[in-house]
């Protein structure tokens, strides 16, 4: 199929994009990588009149370290994140989330902003930001301000960004010494979204969990915190018991629906074993047992 | 250059590569509805008003006789059978503007309760007011039996669910019109088909339709026939005398192609304790969709004649039944039937094993048939015994079996080889060109025309051109399906070039090559053959499931009577990519739709085709009893979707103890039993 009419534009400045999402409020949309906005505007799902890319505004493709973190440009394509030493060694969790992206001719175009911006449940970047306690740049008419990942996603395609707004950064704090992440993703073939997929992230304290992060993709309208999950190991020593107990509260207040991917109390299961999965990887990976 | 290389650098010429001046672009707006009045039809170009024509069925499997009430309208009649059923056409100068009219078109419906399952179906009201029953086929093959009461009983409810074809080219054609001949090129298996299904339709001289196939980027038993579609491209190109071009999006595939399976069977297996069969009863349920057109009058019929597969059956009474529901009508799938019948007298041959305590294939020993013979359900099946114990051989069972999962598959594959195929070889300017009545679409015809030519006439490869279908340049031809081409294809290739020796003998004492290359030689043949051919098959596949009931393939062995092997490299590609497909019907595709007979599926991402990290090893082996065929080759194409869903079903079983009835295998049934 072939899209419906739009208007392109193609500026090389992040001042005159702002200009003119400003100048369509509501009917102009950031174009990034286009691996969700160009096939929704091919299977004709979505129109958008006005289409603003990025491709040609400079300097919005870095992974920098810095001392409290790693700043991330919106514009970073997901095989650079795949393939970046310094987010295999501080980020695990997001190694394995941009390793088992889609299939590797998406990873190769898509961007983690776009990834985060389309705000799609079952995308896998919002999960593991949400995890990781990332805060997001986002640019406006007046100047900067910053948000954190889990009151970024407001609703399934539905974010904090005014309509005049870009995404430009992605910050992701150091975790403490004793931490440790993991993204378990459960999908039928390469190519597809999951069935479900957990982030979690923790930090410990001794054998005890002293900070958990939780999120999860797919089984939900948007990707948010597992907050009772994560009480459930918070203070706790990490052992079967409490990791059980926790992957029960995921899977229990999770949202799945049934379709073609499964009904609703097998993608619940399914959470619910992937979750100990993911916990007992990170709990590994923080040097636990 | 071969056409295999040729397609793979990107040098194909599909048919959306046809571009010409003036060309318009036609789109069509689809049902919304399962079922449905139509009340009001506005912003269309064209609709069944002006376009009042019937699809007539055409090629593999086509029953004979006219237009009926079940027929499908070219556009919809004031009322839609199935979602994304034809209902208006518009066109435009560009395929964006087509797309756009698409959209404005409106549609007013009374939607009805529509009827999706085929068994409820029985049990409805009828689809259509003239109509007696939603069963349009309905017939007992075999004769009713009493088995003796000592017998032991197998009785199984099996499913084959609908699948799509998914060519990765999808169906499209161009049309132009001069004023008194009509010139259609096409992704097809069969010019000729599509040139008498036009013919037909339309109303139309055959000579003044031209069909040309261009190159074709897979088909499964889908481009056999013709399109609704087709016939209002060339209606177009006739009342505006612009060329038309119509190209199926993804989309139009998964709801309104002809897609494939979609066949339920109630079987019970009688067999003494020690093994030996007695007899087979039950029903076989086709899902035939909401019009004839597809293939649903014939696959019943043809999926109960073989329920005895490579075995002995004694006795057996088989109801098969076609049955209206709110769907895409079916049609041929990659062994169109053959895979069903097998699937379930296969699955009821393994259950019986378990019942006995007995190993498969020991099973499958006893009852092999010692001699040809006629099933009770009407198939000759030939003696298979001695091909079981080479194949337990050559495929290595008894090692496979104490250390791995595996399952064991043994078929019959019949081939279509009855109605013969045609060639014609015209020398000229000393190069051969060679037309044929089947044609590639995604094999490798070119490579045996040109081998067979060389034994034949001594002419080196690069002196032949194999061409695609042409309906002017060859008078008659029938197509590519059944596993038929290597066996009366290449059989009419041979006779035609023995006909050209002759003719060099007569003229100038003896054959010479030289005599063949400076002379002008035309000849047609088209080689005539009644009987259907069979072939013995056996498959071997080992797979593994993990702790999220995840199947994890591991080999894929093959071992098949191909006859002389006229082509092993095309032979493995043959098998790998059946094998694929046969592994994907039983893991993943599905063309699944909801109580109200909305498709679930709407994207080639849903639709459950494997992607490659999926696909095991491969290996296959040819067992080589030459067929009675000037060729001597026997076809294989359709073997592995026949045998891989068999195996590697009885392969899950192994793995996880659960007993599997239907594909695909649904990913929750196969998930263990969670130990916290």
């Amino acid at each position: 199929m072939n899209p419906p009419t739009f208007e392109y534009f193609a500026p090389t400045g992040i001042d005159e994009v702002i200009d003119i999402l400003a100048k369509y409020p509501g009917e102009a949309k950031i174009l990034a990588g286009g691996q969700s906005i160009i096939p929704l505007l091919k299977s004709r799902i979505s129109s958008i009149p006005y289409l603003v890319s990025l491709s040609e505004v400079k300097g919005l493709s870095y992974i920098d370290e810095g001392s409290e973190g790693v700043r991330i440009g919106a514009m970073t394509i997901d095989s650079d994140l795949e393939n970046s030493d310094l987010v295999k060694k501080r980020f695990p969790i997001l190694h394995d989330a941009t390793e088992q992206l889609a299939d590797p001719l998406v990873r190769n175009v898509g961007t983690i902003g776009g990834n985060l911006s389309h705000a799609d449940p079952a995308n896998d970047l919002p999960a593991v930001m949400i995890a990781l306690g990332a805060r997001f740049t986002l640019r406006g008419k007046g100047g900067s301000r910053e948000v954190e990942a889990k009151d970024f996603f407001l609703d399934t395609f539905t974010t904090a960004l005014e309509p005049e707004e870009v995404l430009t950064e992605i910050n992701i704090p150091f975790w403490g010494k004793k931490s440790g992440g993991a993204y378990v993703k459960f999908k039928k073939n390469t190519w597809n979204f999951s069935v479900a997929a957990v982030a979690v992230q923790l930090e410990l304290d001794g054998n005890r969990c002293r900070k958990a992060h939780i999120a999860t993709t797919s089984v939900s309208p948007k990707s948010g915190r597992m907050e009772k999950a994560e009480k459930a190991l918070i203070g706790a020593e990490l052992n079967d018991h409490a990791i059980s107990k926790a992957a029960a509260e995921v899977a229990t207040s999770s949202e799945p629906v049934s379709d073609s991917y499964g009904p609703e109390e097998y993608k619940r299961e399914i959470l619910r074993r992937i979750t100990r999965e993911a916990i007992n990887k990170a709990l590994s990976r923080a040097g636990g047992n | 250059m071969e056409l295999s290389e040729k397609l793979v650098r990107g040098e194909g010429r599909f048919v959306d590569d046809i571009q010409m001046p003036g060309m318009l672009y036609l789109g069509f707006a689809r049902s919304q509805y399962a079922r449905a009045k139509i009340l009001k039809i506005s912003g269309a170009h064209l609709t069944h008003k002006e376009v009042n024509f019937e699809v007539v069925e055409v090629g593999e499997g086509a029953t004979e006789g006219g237009p009926t009430a079940l027929s499908h309208p070219v556009l919809a009649n004031g009322y839609v059978g199935y979602v994304g059923q034809p209902v208006a056409a518009v066109y435009s100068d560009d395929r964006y503007t087509a797309e756009d009219l698409i959209d404005s078109v409106e549609i007013e419906y009374e939607p009805l309760k529509a009827i999706v399952d085929p068994e409820e179906s029985l049990k409805r009201e009828a689809m259509y007011p003239g109509v007696r029953s939603n069963a349009i086929v309905d017939r007992y093959f075999g004769k009713e039996f009493t088995p003796d009461p000592s017998d032991i009983v197998i009785e199984r409810r099996l499913v084959n669910r609908r699948i799509a074809t998914n060519p990765i080219e999808p169906r499209g054609i161009v049309a132009a019109y001069d004023g008194n001949k009509l010139t259609v090129w096409v992704s097809t298996q069969s010019a000729h088909s599509i040139k008498e299904g036009l013919s037909e339709a339309l109303k139309m001289e055959p000579d003044r339709i031209r069909v040309v196939q261009v190159d074709t980027g897979g088909a499964f038993g889908l481009k056999g026939g013709l399109f609704p579609e087709y016939v209002v491209a060339c209606y177009l190109a006739m009342k505006e005398r612009r060329p038309v071009k119509w190209i199926e999006t993804r989309r139009e595939h998964l709801l309104a192609s002809r897609p494939g399976r979609g066949v339920v069977a109630n079987l019970k297996l009688y067999a003494k304790r020690d093994g030996t069969i007695t007899g087979l009863k039950g029903d076989v349920i086709v899902d035939n969709g909401a019009f004839t057109g597809g293939s649903g009058e014939f696959s019943p019929m043809f999926i109960a004649r073989q329920l005895a597969g490579a075995y002995y059956l004694p006795n057996a009474h088989v109801r098969a039944l076609s049955v209206l529901t709110n769907k895409a009508p079916q049609g041929p799938y990659r062994g169109a039937g053959r895979p069903e019948a097998m699937y379930f007298i296969e699955r009821l041959v393994d259950g019986l094993a378990d019942e006995l305590k007995m190993d498969p294939v020991e099973l499958r020993l006893i009852n092999a048939a010692k001699e040809t013979y006629t099933s009770p359900l009407g198939m000759q099946v030939e003696k298979s015994r001695a091909f079981l114990e080479s194949a337990i051989k050559e495929l290595d069972y008894e090692k496979y079996k104490e250390k791995e999962n595996v399952g064991f598959a043994f078929l019959i594959l019949y081939h279509a080889t009855a109605g013969g195929e045609s060639a014609r070889i015209k020398v000229e300017d000393g190069r051969l060109k060679v037309w044929t009545g089947g044609n590639a679409h995604g094999q490798r015809h070119d490579i045996f025309i040109k081998t067979l030519l060389k034994e034949e006439l001594g002419v080196s490869e690069d002196l032949v051109d194999a061409l695609k279908g042409d309906t002017d340049q060859l008078q008659d031809g029938v197509g590519a399906w059944g596993s038929r081409s290597s066996m009366v294809l290449s059989s009419a290739v041979i006779v035609a070039a023995r006909k050209i020796k002759e003719q060099i003998e007569k003229k100038h004492g003896k054959y010479t090559l030289k005599a063949l290359l400076d002379g002008n030689w035309d000849e047609y043949e088209f080689f005539k053959y009644d009987k259907t051919e069979s072939s013995l098959g056996a498959n071997l596949v080992t797979a593994d499931v993990d702790g999220y009931g995840r199947v994890r393939v591991k080999e894929c062995l093959s071992y098949y009577d191909a006859g002389r092997v006229l082509d092993p490299d095309n032979a493995r590609g043959q098998n790998a990519g059946g094998a694929v497909q046969g592994i994907g019907q039983t893991l993943s595709e599905e063309l699944a739709f909801d109580e109200d007979g909305l498709p679930l599926i709407t994207s080639i991402s849903d639709a459950g085709v494997l992607s490659a990290d999926l696909v095991p090893k491969f290996g296959i082996k040819f067992h080589k009893s030459e067929s009675p065929l000037p060729s001597k080759a026997k076809g294989i194409g359709e073997a592995p979707t026949i045998g891989v869903p068999i195996a590697l079903s009885r392969a899950i079983e192994k793995a996880t103890g659960k007993l599997i009835v239907e594909t695909p295998i649904k990913p929750e049934y196969l998930l263990p039993a969670g130990k916290d």
